[in-house]
């Protein structure tokens, strides 16, 4: 009985080396040629997140990504110019991580917080350009309409070039002898307009002249990327108000009892501005209405960067208003909306015309929005807890990014008859809690 | 991501032996004829397949019974073409048999029988890509059954076994919660169950050579009353997963059973079975913490089950009077809809390959041994957690049994 069972025992071990087989799927590029693959972009592309350019955002950007599915088949390299763990952004600061913040009535809570006192300033003040060419080429902050222009000033762009003044980012482009690229343009001439309160940098038009308007401008990126030989992506722009840093305060965030409902309508009823008991509109800037204040309406939106404290302890929004530079308007919003409408269908239209690969981000973010779940993971745009964006509110974490190279991939498969294998989303890292 | 990301999953991995409820790895018998049997009076292990064919055993007989359950799962993932591989620890389903009767009360026969019919582990290796599904489960269960049969004529035979079963459940997953230095946060949930039922069966003797079985089965439901739950994740989100008590219940369902065994000539039978299992009754596999918060909410997952049926033919031929051989097949429905696949049970239809040999080694102690083999084939993409690809899984099961009567 004894030597029977072990027999049987001794024979299922054997048997456990045994293991189903797979005819695995064929995995080709297709007509994709990675060898000198080009990322053009802004903030998102150049692995800006958690509010600076910063290594783990470098080495997890979906153009990083999109490199490593390309190297299961071919194996090539994606040279990029690395900065520091703690990073830099253009104020100074360094990244941020989650930690705990103490507010001014003193209740601890999570927060983003910087890593670091100040940014990696041998970031900016080191000219890196003799490590290129690089393969990314994407700057934070930059607008379409500056991709081809001579002198050129970005301190993210000045680094990596000998002289701006002789070299726009797209000559840096034209010198790597492209062979793919990918354009995710556009989002930052939006961003940086929205992420003013609409104060600075007017959104350059759809329509216009290379270095004027954004379609003549993103059509000299396509055709002079097509005639250098190389095909390639174009990604679209996201309905950008949806991201964390518009939606995590709420524009009726102001919510007082009875008492204090009649106590302001007595300061303000004056100036024809009242409460009510529950939530209301913050008080905010706006210098076309009477006395420039007024209540918030529903679709406006107060940004992350606006002081919680103030707004918490010291009156900010009710006593005092908040700045225009924390706010969008009604007015404001329309003109965001507008303009990626306009842009979108710009990009469309011009990856029709080239027939180059037309990736969607626009309705990804919505899965985003609409909240999505992947191998068991819920994400949404949450703020920290949503699992897609980073702690800047306004790029994607690794997660986010890795999901950017699949609906990439998804596209270059059916454009250029590639079977690209999709990226494991859940092998890159999310946001790290303490 | 944090809020709703406990779609908690369970269970029944004894699904990868054996359709439902139905593993029929509880004698090396009917396991070699493709799990049919239920109309034949070989050993005590009808009292576990037919209780009223207990009462035509004609001695006292004692039955310990094993079967080391080897399965070998892979899984590639529909669009990341990536791989993964089970890394379950052997299953080890055992049996007892105790049939007595009373001196000058030959007609009813008194049994117990013991055995264990969801018992293995279903383990996935580390950083698979469903790891936020599952990670590994592992369920313990032990069913007691105390049983009378009785013999109310020459031809028909009526029994009737109480069942009492204690369970013990412990399943593992991933958080994706991420600690400082990468690693993820984990989720263990473990619990103990008890569960009532009953086992009823006939068996009617319509000539020498023609036998058959009717069996009927009860539903069982195991409640996990006072489960604990233990999560690990960063201290600044402990307040989010507090660590406690939940609940949750299995629906182990109901089984009825036809079955028939045709003595062709003195040395060969044939039997064929067939099983309806109610696994309707496995729609929804829900979480209730004691506690909740934003985070942690109470989960219902969708099954879906469906009921579904099983056909076993066996063959038993008597080489010498000391010596059978033996040989089945069978084929049994999977319970699982396409968009209701999970990992803990990546099932499929199947057909099973059993052969077995039985040995008299003197008139008191024989001896019986089968081999299982069967492969399961699934492609699947779960609406609830979206993980979606091929499952593939071998099983082999070799059994031996033995038999001592006086």
């Amino acid at each position: 009985m004894i030597k029977l069972t072990s027999i049987a025992i001794l024979s299922g071990i054997i048997f456990t080396s045994c293991k189903p087989k797979f005819e695995m799927p064929e995995e080709s590029l297709g007509s994709v040629n990675p060898v000198n693959y080009i990322a053009l972009g802004g903030s998102n592309t150049s692995g800006y997140s958690d509010g600076a350019l910063n290594l783990n955002g470098q080495e997890n950007n979906y153009a990083q990504i999109l490199t490593t599915q390309f190297n299961r088949i071919d194996p090539t390299s994606f040279n990029q110019a690395f900065v520091s763990e703690i990073g830099i952004n253009l104020d100074g600061n360094s990244k941020l991580k989650v930690g705990y913040k103490t507010d001014c009535n003193n209740e601890t809570s999570i927060s983003p917080v910087r890593v670091s006192s100040t940014g990696d300033n041998n970031i900016l003040s080191t000219n890196v350009s003799t490590g290129g060419p690089y393969n990314n080429l994407a700057f934070p902050s930059m607008s379409t309409i500056n991709v081809n222009q001579m002198g050129y000033s970005n301190p993210f762009f000045n680094r990596v070039v000998n002289d701006p003044s002789t070299e726009s980012i797209l000559d840096l482009a034209l010198a790597n002898n492209p062979t793919f690229y990918t354009a995710q343009l556009g989002e930052d001439d939006i961003l940086d307009y929205a992420t003013s309160g609409g104060t600075m940098n007017t959104i350059p038009s759809a329509n216009g002249a290379a270095g004027i308007g954004f379609d003549g401008s993103l059509e000299e990126v396509i055709t002079t990327m097509t005639a250098a030989g190389a095909n390639g992506a174009l990604l679209n722009i996201p309905d950008v108000l949806n991201y964390p840093f518009f939606t995590t305060i709420p524009y009726n965030g102001l919510v007082i009892d009875a008492a204090q409902a009649a106590s302001l309508n007595s300061v303000f009823n004056p100036l024809g501005i009242s409460f009510q008991e529950g939530a209301n509109g913050f008080l905010i800037e706006d210098l076309t209405a009477p006395n420039n204040v007024r209540k918030m309406l529903p679709g406006e939106k107060i940004l992350l960067t606006v002081p919680l404290d103030s707004i918490k302890c010291f009156g900010m929004g009710v006593t005092t208003s908040i700045p225009d530079r924390y706010s969008l308007t009604l007015t404001e919003v329309a003109e965001i909306n507008q303009k990626i409408t306009e842009y979108n269908q710009v990009i469309s239209n011009l990856a029709n015309q080239n027939s180059v690969a037309f990736v969607d981000l626009n309705t990804l973010y919505d899965t985003f929005h609409n909240g999505t779940v992947y191998n068991g993971v819920s994400m949404s745009t949450a703020f920290i807890s949503g699992g897609t964006f980073s702690l800047d509110g306004l790029n994607l974490n690794p997660i986010g990014q890795a999901k950017i190279a699949n609906a990439i991939i998804e596209q270059l498969n059916i454009k250029y008859s590639a079977t690209i294998p999709l990226a494991d989303v859940t092998k890159y890292p999310g946001i790290v809690f303490p | 991501m944090i809020k709703k990301l406990l779609l908690i999953t369970l269970l029944i991995p004894f699904l990868s032996l054996s359709q439902g409820y139905q593993v029929n790895l509880q004698g090396q018998v009917s396991q070699a004829m493709g799990g049919a049997g239920l109309a034949m009076t070989e050993d005590g292990s009808s009292l576990f397949f037919n209780p009223g064919a207990s009462a035509f055993i004609e001695k006292k007989e004692i039955s310990l019974n094993f079967t080391p359950t080897f399965a070998n799962g892979t899984f590639l993932e529909a669009k990341t073409n990536n791989l993964a591989s089970t890394v379950s620890p052997m299953g080890t389903p055992f049996s007892a048999y105790g049939l007595f009767h009373l001196k000058n009360h030959n007609r009813l026969k008194l049994g117990l029988a013991i055995y264990t019919p969801f018992g293995s582990t279903v383990e996935w290796e580390d950083n698979w890509e469903g790891r936020f599904t599952l990670k590994r489960l592992q369920l313990l269960s032990i069913f007691v059954q105390p049983t009378v049969s009785y013999k109310i004529s020459d031809r028909i035979g009526l029994g009737l076994g109480l069942i009492y079963c204690y369970g013990k459940v412990n399943l593992q997953k991933d958080l994706p919660l991420q600690f400082q230095d990468g690693l993820y946060g984990t989720a263990e949930l473990e619990g103990t169950s008890h569960g009532f039922g009953y086992n009823a069966g006939l068996y009617f003797s319509a000539t020498d050579k023609l036998k058959f079985a009717l069996t009927y089965r009860s539903r069982i439901n195991m409640e996990v009353k006072k489960g604990q739950a233990t999560f690990t994740v960063p201290t600044s989100l402990e307040d989010k997963f507090p660590s406690g008590e939940f609940s949750s219940s299995l629906p182990l369902p109901s089984v009825i059973s036809l079955g028939t065994v045709l003595k062709a000539t003195d040395k060969l039978s044939i039997a064929l079975d067939v099983n309806y299992t109610n696994w309707s009754v496995y729609d929804t596999l829900g979480f209730d913490y004691v506690v909740n918060t934003e985070s942690l909410e109470d989960t219902r997952s969708p099954r879906m089950y469906k009921a579904a049926f099983a056909f076993r033919l066996g063959g038993q031929y008597a080489i010498t009077d000391k010596l059978k051989s033996r040989i089945g097949i069978a084929f049994a429905q999977t319970p699982s809809l396409d968009d209701y696949v999970t990992p803990e049970s990546p099932d499929s239809d199947r057909i099973n390959y059993t052969i077995g040999l039985g040995y008299a080694f003197t008139e008191k102690i024989s001896l019986d041994a089968s081999l299982l083999y069967t492969k399961l084939e699934r492609e699947a993409t779960n609406q609830e957690t979206q993980l979606s690809g091929t499952y593939k899984t071998i099983v082999l099961a070799p059994g031996i049994q033995f038999n001592y009567t006086f």
